[in-house]
């Protein structure tokens, strides 16, 4: 007996609650279960037997917290595998066994500090360990990003079938916000054997979960909920083993076919469970997936124009260049968060730069856009190692942009789109380079189309780009475009993506040229743009599509979008662009400041700008805090006003090539284990304000890193920030490796717990007791 | 377990969170505003509780049948009297987290306001929860909130406390290897429940094992402890 044998039956019986079980049998709450795998065996054992005897199917082993991280010091190798020799032997030929794995109990990052590659390697262990089971499962995930880490574990170090659960509350979203049609796509793309739900709640509040599930997947549905909820009191669970059995027959209804019970249920609700089930009628229709991609809480299903945002790219671009050169990957953030709120759906991620590590900055860049934005990804490089790492670390469903008619483009590409359950932009081009007509371009997409197929990608994945030529320089080609896109759209059924701006090239206003290209290409049938979303009139242009063809229902986005009375201005906007730079600042107007700086540079040089008007109101303002006249968010207010100045000042230094002036570098880091970074990040705002340049390290930074970005940057001045009496500890370790090397710097230290007498005590030159007095240490250090 | 909706936030805690003090500039006033209105929009409040008897021993309190001891003794002065415990933990959400890092990227100003605002809020959510624990224990006495942490009762309870609580399960409530809660607007805490009324010390700086490095005391203000 295997899993794909089980999957004839008409469904198939899982166990109920383990943890429930050995409470009863006396275990204490709070204790480590997994740890009776070792000191009685046959309890475990006596446990199996009775889910068996109620008619399990399948059993999962006492494996659900047994990680590294869990098990504090015991053995994971030798208490799973006793975890599954116990189940195995229950089971004998009645049932297979299941590897049980549970969430690890830290998060990963941004929000903890786990990252994915330390969340895969805890897996992998567990997984080694447990090679002996039938099935490996994961179950109550709340994360996708750590189950996503779990099943390419489960890939790459076994060959046995994948069942995976989620925990979801009732608002269809589990505790990290990942929604059902991003579980579903991207699991489907991974390729696991049979997904569904799991844990939080009880059958009846369930029901409408998994018939959400069963719009996205075609792999059997899973569902093992509790028994309801547990009484704070008494700890008891408030559904009844036959009310519980009832009510799975919605789901069963629904199309459900592999049923269990988690939290509160025992054999007794499983043996109901059977003989309703027995009697209920088991029905799945096979259903189309619709063409989407996702973020891992956001879907964007392609059933019209959809912005694929263009920014994030350096070619052409100084500052982006240089951003990239600097690591600085705030700025592409901030490319990031400026085009979602103008209106893109999906955003292109291309960090290509000859003199840096593209692969380690596309991963960083991935890793820090996901993080602070919902929008779905698309991967885009030419280099197959960088799509694989970015594809590896992406938590969703992206886009891989993109792979070409040409056979080395092909088998290089295609088995990673495949592999990582992504979809991907192919180009209608060859080693022949682009065909002049459409009807060549068709047989590229074609070819694309059959050789996605082949390797098991689904058509809905596979969208083509028919490739813009320049107008100016090759007119007759621009009808070819659309026609080649109208037939790939027409006859293969697919979904097409075009770059617009292109077209343009070399002629005057070129922005009605862009606009004009794009609603035509819309009319032709074109799903995914690719354009600069913050221009209005390209954004606009697919607004006013929709609105026009019926898309937009009573023109409510449209509406949303351009209707001023719906987004109220706050009260500060109203003086816009009426005051004076001194004043914008001085009152912490950020948008009034940057229009006044931009305005100011008509007639000013930018240094006579900073010199004579922004160091001097930030020097008002800081003696001002100081003395206790204004306070804290007063004085963030002016530095940020201050900073939305020199950001205009320095795009217009570097347009003319004059790069304003460093004071020098300074280092700053919040130590290993904490990561509350606000203070350190008031304390960037301010010094980068004085003309200091700041390699941010982070938040939970090891000690190593600032040693080193001390060494590579030559700083004169090291801040670590530490806001916990427990990461005071990694402070002073910090401080302590920056002497051992030698390392020519002073140390500030700041945070909460801090004190002079501990700041002597660890070793730090100084204590800086709020952020202005950072500035001060900076000034008598570097200058 | 019943829900929990924040309607509003305490903005003036929060500004005295952020070392505010005086009179709210417009511009300071609109920055709150602002982010009061978007943070409500992310924060998703969740908590639960559970009732244990508990034990005195020489060092410690016993949560019984548990494996959680809580060790210290301004928790064993806090809890004296009782022959109950509630343990209620806490959170407003992740998606707080990633609202607040995000502001971080566009605006410093707001990232701070809104990191004030969330702390908070979680102080509403738990006073919030302390309504619906009484009201669901009618006729009994409880203490205040003592959380891992205060005094000398240590952060590194939080661990078994989680655990006992199944809290990551329940409420998606995390630990870090550093004692941190994530997500990081979460609380623990621990409040004894009595037949009697208990008499117990004022919270204040006495209790606090902040007292010494304080930024409110600095000031020569009290944090409301």
């Amino acid at each position: 007996m295997d899993f794909k044998s089980l999957l004839n039956n008409k469904y198939i019986l899982l166990d109920g609650a383990m943890g429930t079980m050995l409470q009863e049998a006396g275990l204490e709450a709070g204790g480590i279960p997994e740890l009776l795998n070792l000191t009685d065996p046959e309890l475990i054992e006596s446990i199996h037997k009775k889910y068996i005897a109620a008619g399990s199917n399948i059993v999962y082993a006492n494996t659900f917290g047994a990680n590294r991280y869990k098990l504090k010091g015991n053995s994971v190798e030798e208490i799973i595998s006793a975890g599954i020799s116990i189940a195995k032997k229950a089971c004998g030929e009645k049932a297979l066994t299941a590897l049980d794995i549970g969430p690890i109990g830290q998060l990963l990052e941004p929000t903890g500090t786990l990252t994915f590659e330390e969340a895969y390697s805890i897996f992998k262990e567990q997984i080694i360990a447990g090679r002996n089971a039938d099935i490996i499962v994961f179950e109550t995930m709340t994360d996708l990003y750590e189950l996503k880490a779990a099943v390419l574990a489960a890939r790459e170090n076994s060959d046995k079938p994948i069942l995976c659960t989620m925990t979801f509350e009732e608002n269809m979203r589990t505790f990290t916000g990942c929604s059902i049609s991003s579980m579903a796509l991207t699991l489907n793309g991974l390729g696991v054997d049979a997904m569904g739900i799991n844990c939080s709640l009880g059958p009846k509040q369930l029901a409408p979960v998994c018939e959400e599930l069963m719009k996205w997947t075609n792999v059997p549905v899973i569902l093992k909920p509790n028994a309801g909820l547990p009484d704070p009191v008494t700890n008891k669970y408030d559904v009844l083993p036959e009310d519980f059995a009832e009510q799975m027959k919605t789901a069963a209804l629904h199309g459900v076919s592999i049923f269990g019970g988690c939290c509160g249920t025992t054999p007794e609700y499983i043996s109901k469970l059977k003989s309703v089930l027995e009697e209920t009628d088991i029905k799945r229709e096979k259903i189309i997936i619709p063409a989407a991609v996702c973020s891992s809480s956001k879907t964007v299903i392609i059933n019209q124009p959809r912005i694929i945002g263009e920014r994030i790219n350096p070619t052409g671009k100084k500052l982006f260049k240089e951003a990239l050169r600097k690591h600085d990957i705030g700025y592409i953030l901030n490319q990031a968060i400026e085009q979602t709120h103008a209106g893109a759906d999906i955003l292109d991620v291309n960090v290509g730069l000859p003199e840096i590590d593209e692969k380690e900055m596309m991963v960083s860049a991935v890793k820090a856009i996901q993080g602070i934005t919902d929008a779905p990804l698309q991967i885009d490089s030419t280099i197959p190692e960088v799509l694989e790492a970015a594809l590896r670390i992406y938590n969703g469903k992206p886009i891989v942009n993109s792979v070409n008619g040409e056979e080395k483009s092909l088998e290089t590409v295609l088995p990673l789109v495949k592999k990582y359950g992504a979809s991907v932009v192919g180009l209608t081009l060859d080693q022949n380079g682009i065909p002049p007509k459409a009807e060549d371009r068709f047989k590229i997409a074609e070819k694309i189309l059959r050789r996605a197929l082949e390797y098991g990608i689904p058509k809905e994945d596979v969208y083509i780009d028919c490739l813009t030529l320049t107008a100016s320089a090759e007119q007759e080609a621009v009808m070819e475009t659309l026609k080649a896109l109208k037939r790939v759209k027409d006859e293969l059924g697919l979904k097409t993506v075009l770059g617009v701006s292109n077209i343009s090239f070399g002629l005057p206003n070129r922005a009605m040229i862009n606009q004009n290209f794009l609603t035509m290409a819309m009319a032709y049938g074109l799903d995914l743009p690719i354009i600069n979303p913050n221009i209005d009139a390209m954004t606009g242009a697919v607004r006013t599509f929709k609105l026009l063809t019926n898309i937009d229902k009573n023109s409510t986005e449209f509406i949303a979008a351009y209707n001023d009375a719906v987004p109220q201005k706050p009260v500060t906007e109203k003086k816009s662009g009426t005051v004076s730079l001194s004043y914008a600042i001085e009152n912490g107007l950020k948008e009034d400041s940057a229009s006044a700086t931009a305005e100011m540079l008509k007639n000013h040089a930018p240094m006579e700008i900073i010199n004579d008007i922004l160091i001097p109101a930030l020097d008002k303002a800081g003696a001002n805090f100081e003395k206790g006249t204004i306070f804290l968010p007063q004085l963030i207010l002016t530095a940020g006003a201050a900073q939305s100045a020199f950001a205009v000042i320095r795009e217009k230094m570097t347009s003319e090539n004059a790069e304003p002036v460093s004071k020098g570098k300074i280092v700053l880091a919040t130590v290993k284990g904490d990561i509350h970074d606000i203070g350190k990040n008031i304390v960037k705002v301010l010094l980068e304000n004085y003309g200091y340049t700041v390699i941010d390290l982070g938040k939970d930074v090891p000690c190593e890193s600032v040693v080193k970005a001390a060494i590579e940057h030559k700083v004169k001045l090291v801040g670590l920030s530490a806001l916990m009496t427990t990461t005071l500890k990694s402070m002073e370790e910090t401080i302590s490796l920056l002497r051992q090397n030698n390392v020519n710097c002073k140390v500030v230290v700041g945070g909460a717990v801090l004190t002079q007498e501990y700041a002597d005590q660890i070793g730090a030159d100084f204590y800086a007791k709020d952020a202005m007095e950072t500035v001060n240490i900076a000034k008598q250090i570097v200058g | 377990m019943q829900k929990i909706k924040l309607e509003k936030l305490n903005r003036n805690e929060a500004l005295r969170y952020m070392g505010h003090r005086g009179e709210v500039s417009t511009a300071l006033e609109a920055l709150m505003e602002k982010c009061e209105a978007e943070l409500l929009e992310h924060i998703s409040p969740a908590f639960i509780y559970k009732v244990f008897d508990i034990e005195e021993s020489d060092e410690a309190v016993n949560v019984c049948s548990t494996t959680l001891t809580l060790r210290g003794k301004d928790i064993r002065e806090h809890l004296s009297g009782c022959s109950r415990a509630v343990l209620l933990c806490a959170t407003i959400g992740p998606a707080v987290d990633s609202f607040i890092r995000k502001k971080e990227i566009t605006d410093m100003s707001s990232a701070f306001a809104a990191d004030a605002l969330a702390s908070a809020a979680i102080e509403q959510v738990c006073t919030m929860a302390d309504e619906i624990i009484k009201s669901q224990l009618p006729d009994k006495f409880f203490t205040w909130r003592f959380s891992p942490g205060y005094g000398d009762f240590p952060l590194d309870t939080q661990r078994d406390f989680l655990n006992v609580m199944n809290a990551q399960k329940r409420i998606g409530l995390c630990l870090e290897e550093s004692n941190i809660l994530t997500p990081r607007k979460s609380v623990t805490a621990v409040a004894g429940i009595s037949d009697h009324q208990v008499e117990r010390k004022k919270r204040g700086c006495a209790s606090c094992n902040m007292a010494s490095k304080c930024n409110f005391r600095k000031r020569g203000e009290h944090c409301g402890f």
